[in-house]
């Protein structure tokens, strides 16, 4: 309090500047990030009419049924419950396997434990994107192409470099001390795993998870590339298609878009402190 | 991690080190999972990659062996050549409007202005929504019919600029790599993390001896935000150029092959059955992210972000 009174006592003209420009940039960046999104949701709720000759006002009328005619146009429903399915067990499988090796990692002592730590992490620089032909030929040569299957996996492994980071850096910081008075009382190494540190590393099983939940639902390129029926259509594909769906029914489309943006904006509004700061512990030192 | 956090998880070490050999086949087991993921997943599809780049393939009948032959037709490929040219200028808008923005943002904001958090919450909010939605809402604002951008040039009096954003050949690119500034927030959270860890009191020191903010900011915050400003550059860039929604989505590499990257020039090889010269413009975004993440390491000082990424 003490400071701020100061600085006002003794507002220079440079300051008076400082203080106008740094407002104009945090609101017009404001309004370059939230606008698209508001114009869009607006957007949904209009006529068609409307849409095409008032864009910036209000609709007249707030048109619900453009949802219920989305959902109905688009078979949404179905690719939500796919890539519903896709997201929840390729978190699972994720969270699973890597926080067996994180555990393994964070709490023993092994050969070339450091190395395996570095190996297990440096996919996060890999761009992912150029290894279309093997994951291509890996999902046909299984058998599982074109099914969720093969998105679950593909998905929990694209995870595995970023959530062996997040997960084992967490259990790092468990205090051992915890662990030894359960070991003197005959816990076994899987109870070790099991019934102290997982629980106790919920925290970062749930930041690397919502990364997860997050990538799965909004991957496209691997979805477009090992997926070609609609029983494996993820709702990203779906939005592929809208535009021949809806053609000239601009309000079904937009509300398409917007019904495919709500699970991750609600896990957003929920987690953002947590997906925020997971994400810079990454980046980080210290 | 704390220094005695480490020398208690020395000596927790030594301790377990004589359990050893009773703990080993469960360690083995443990990390049996993860191994299998990552070779199949990772180091599979490098080394088959690199191998496949040298061999003509359609995928159904045997490869055959062509040496260099899909390299050297890529470069004869001109949409290749500017697939190439393009990546550049997206990894160079990454690292000269991205991360400058990104940086004077988290500035601001790290001065805890009122609201700081509610800002920081709303500048990040686009990275949680798939570049699909993002791509396909942009290309409904560049609609040259009744897209928003040409209605708000003409609000401001700018009507003589508006034009089909997406259709003309000057304009395409440029559009498309605006449209992915609204994706600052990610890099703007690591730099803001970066300099709300800055001690106060080094401010306060410099305010005492009469420093104004600006030179609070040149002679403090810049020089300790060194190594993130690089770390959050360095993703920009990589993100830059792994980058294929936006433009599949909006321009599908039009008009007259304007804009396409090196990731749907290597979608559009698979397409075609061309699969050794899909995985040669795969090992060459490999070989571009390394020359261009390395050359602006030279540039700007050596950070390890792997290394950093895992301290």
């Amino acid at each position: 309090m003490a400071k701020t009174q100061h600085i006002k006592n003794s507002e220079s003209p440079l300051q008076i500047t400082a203080k106008t420009s740094k407002w104009i940039v945090l609101i017009l960046y404001f309004l370059i990030t939230i606008f698209p999104i508001l114009w869009l949701s607006i957007s949904a709720f209009k006529t068609n009419f409307e849409i095409e000759t008032s864009p910036f006002t209000l609709p007249a009328v707030w048109q619900f049924k453009n949802f219920a005619n989305a959902l109905q146009v688009s078979g949404l429903s179905r690719y939500f419950l796919n890539s519903a399915l896709v997201a929840v067990f390729s978190t699972i499988i994720n969270l699973l396997v890597t926080s067996l090796a994180s555990f393994v990692i964070a709490r023993e002592d092994f050969p070339f434990r450091k190395v395996f730590f570095t190996f297990s992490t440096a996919g996060v620089l890999v761009p992912i994107i150029a290894f279309m032909v093997p994951y291509y030929t890996l999902a046909t040569s299984f058998g599982i192409y074109d099914t969720l299957l093969v998105l679950i996996f593909t998905y929990a492994a694209i995870n595995t470099p970023i959530s062996m980071f997040v997960v084992s850096s967490f259990m790092t910081s468990i205090p051992f001390e915890l662990e030894d008075s359960a070991e003197i009382d005959g816990c076994s190494f899987w109870q070790r795993y099991s019934r102290i540190i997982l629980p106790l590393a919920k925290p970062g099983l749930v930041t690397a998870g919502t990364f997860s939940f997050i990538y799965c639902w909004n991957e496209f390129i691997y979805a477009l590339l090992l997926t070609s029926s609609e029983s494996a259509r993820t709702v990203q594909l779906a939005i592929r298609f809208f535009t021949s769906q809806f053609r000239t029914d601009y309000a079904g489309l937009y509300a398409a878009i917007v019904l495919t943006m709500i699970p991750t904006i609600v896990v957003y509004i929920f987690l953002h402190d947590k997906i925020i700061s997971g994400m810079t512990a990454g980046a980080i030192k210290g | 991690m704390s220094s005695v956090h480490s020398q208690k998880r020395e000596k927790k070490m030594k301790d377990t080190s004589k359990k050893r050999n009773k703990n080993m086949k469960y360690i083995i087991l443990f990390l049996v999972p993860v191994t299998v993921l990552l070779m199949a997943y990772f180091v599979y599809p490098i080394v088959f990659v690199t191998i496949l780049s040298f061999t003509e393939w359609n995928g159904i009948e045997p490869m055959t062996f062509i040496g260099g032959g899909n390299y050297t037709r890529l470069f004869q490929d001109s949409v290749f050549i500017t697939s190439i040219k393009n990546n550049v200028i997206w990894a160079l808008s990454a690292a000269l409007l991205q991360t400058p923005l990104a940086l004077v943002i988290a500035l601001i904001l790290a001065r805890e202005v009122k609201g700081w958090k509610f800002f920081r919450t709303v500048y990040f909010l686009p990275n949680v929504i798939s570049l699909v939605a993002l791509a396909m809402l942009w290309k409904a604002m560049y609609n040259p019919e009744f897209g928003v951008v040409n209605s708000f040039l003409e609000i401001i009096g700018l009507g003589g600029l508006a034009r089909n954003w997406l259709g003309e050949l000057g304009s395409a690119l440029p559009a498309t790599i605006f449209s992915y500034q609204i994706y600052v927030g990610y890099f703007m959270v690591i730099i803001l993390a970066g300099a709300m860890s800055i001690p106060k009191s080094l401010y306060e020191a410099a305010e005492i001896d009469g420093a104004n903010i600006w030179q609070q900011e040149i002679h403090i915050t810049l020089p300790a935000l060194r190594g993130v400003l690089i770390t959050a550059g360095t993703l920009a860039v990589a993100f830059a150029l792994r980058q294929f929604e936006t433009t599949f989505l909006m321009t599908a590499g039009g008009p007259a092959n304007r804009t396409p990257v090196m990731g749907l020039y290597m979608y559009r090889q698979m397409a075609g059955f061309h699969y050794g010269r899909a995985a040669a413009t795969g090992v060459m975004l490999i070989i571009l992210g390394v020359i261009v993440i390395t050359g602006l390491q030279r540039i700007f000082g050596k950070t390890d972000v792997a290394a950093e990424s895992m301290q």
